[in-house]
């Protein structure tokens, strides 16, 4: 798979090696600005509140 | 010369390259696999870092922002009059939980506590503002880990410890009384009025502190009581009370 990428991409290997580097930023910055605040609410490690459980779940 | 004997090597064995081929897709599907475990592995890590470094970067900025902002608004407001209280009501100072001051907000909803404040709570029990000079529950929640972990150090609270609320005009100081380490997350009566379970059993001026424990996970609720013990008037400097200094 990374191995299929790097061999489509343009270039010599610092070039390449340049790509890959741009493309990781990319994704990092989308998973920490859309994808993990999404997924958040939806994992149970940060709910501090007490309350009536169901009704209320959406804490 | 040599190429050539090469070619008609690999051309001349027809048997080996079909089985070779087979064999390459199994490995070639195991390393994908293996990909994207590791992806997975890398996904996971960063997840990791953004819920437990990221998003106090992003929520302490806030808060600090927005204490700003409350800070301001009580230098321009001058008199008697009601005051923008939107933007937070005030300040409380945990001295044993070494984490400064944390600006209070209504409600508990996850956008309000996730700008790295304390909200008290509006719903299910409606908390007692201390400003209004009744007996009843200050009850707040803030997060234990990320968002700017406000109560992450609530465990260091003990009996006897202070708790200070700061508004515009007065020092409410609270001593802590009860602590409650772990209780079901559907535990509403910890924020009674009278909050039974603390030993409370007279109408009082309660401070409630609830937030989630073990570190890191969401399974129970920590609760820490206070009861108010006098409060001070705020001076021109601000000059805190004894227990802050």
């Amino acid at each position: 798979m990374y191995g299929w990428i790097w061999r489509h991409l343009p270039g010599n290997a610092w070039l390449r090696a340049f790509i890959s580097l741009a493309m990781v930023l990319v994704i990092v910055y989308v998973l920490f600005q859309y994808v993990f605040p999404w997924a958040e609410p939806l994992l149970p490690f940060n709910d501090v509140t007490v309350d009536q459980g169901m009704g209320t779940a959406v804490r | 010369m040599a190429t050539g004997t090469d070619h008609e090597e690999r051309t001349g064995r027809s048997g080996p390259p079909p089985a070779r081929r087979g064999h390459g897709r199994v490995a070639a599907a195991i390393s994908v696999f293996g990909e994207l475990l590791i992806t997975a592995g890398l996904l996971l890590a960063l997840f990791v870092v953004y819920s437990l470094w990221w998003t106090n970067v992003m929520a302490d900025r806030e808060a600090s922002k927005q204490g700003d902002n409350v800070r301001r608004d009580w230098a321009a407001a001058t008199g008697p009059g009601a005051l923008d209280t939107k933007g937070g009501i005030g300040f409380l100072h945990v001295p044993a939980m070494k984490n400064g001051e944390v600006l209070v907000e209504k409600g508990t909803d996850t956008d309000v506590l996730n700008h790295g404040v304390a909200g008290y709570y509006t719903d299910p029990v409606k908390a007692t503002l201390p400003g209004t000079d009744k007996d009843g529950n200050f009850t707040l929640a803030a997060h234990r880990d990320g968002h700017g972990a406000k109560f992450h150090n609530i465990d260091k609270l003990k009996t006897g410890d202070p708790v200070v609320f700061e508004t515009k005009d007065t020092w409410y100081v609270y001593k802590v009384f009860a602590e409650l380490p772990e209780t079901s997350k559907y535990n509403v009566d910890v924020l009674q009025p009278v909050p039974k379970e603390s030993g409370a059993k007279k109408p009082g001026r309660y401070i409630t502190l609830t937030t989630c424990t073990p570190v890191y996970t969401s399974k129970y609720r920590y609760i820490v009581w206070g009861e108010l013990v006098r409060t001070e008037k705020v001076d021109a400097k601000r000059t805190p009370p004894a227990e802050l200094r």
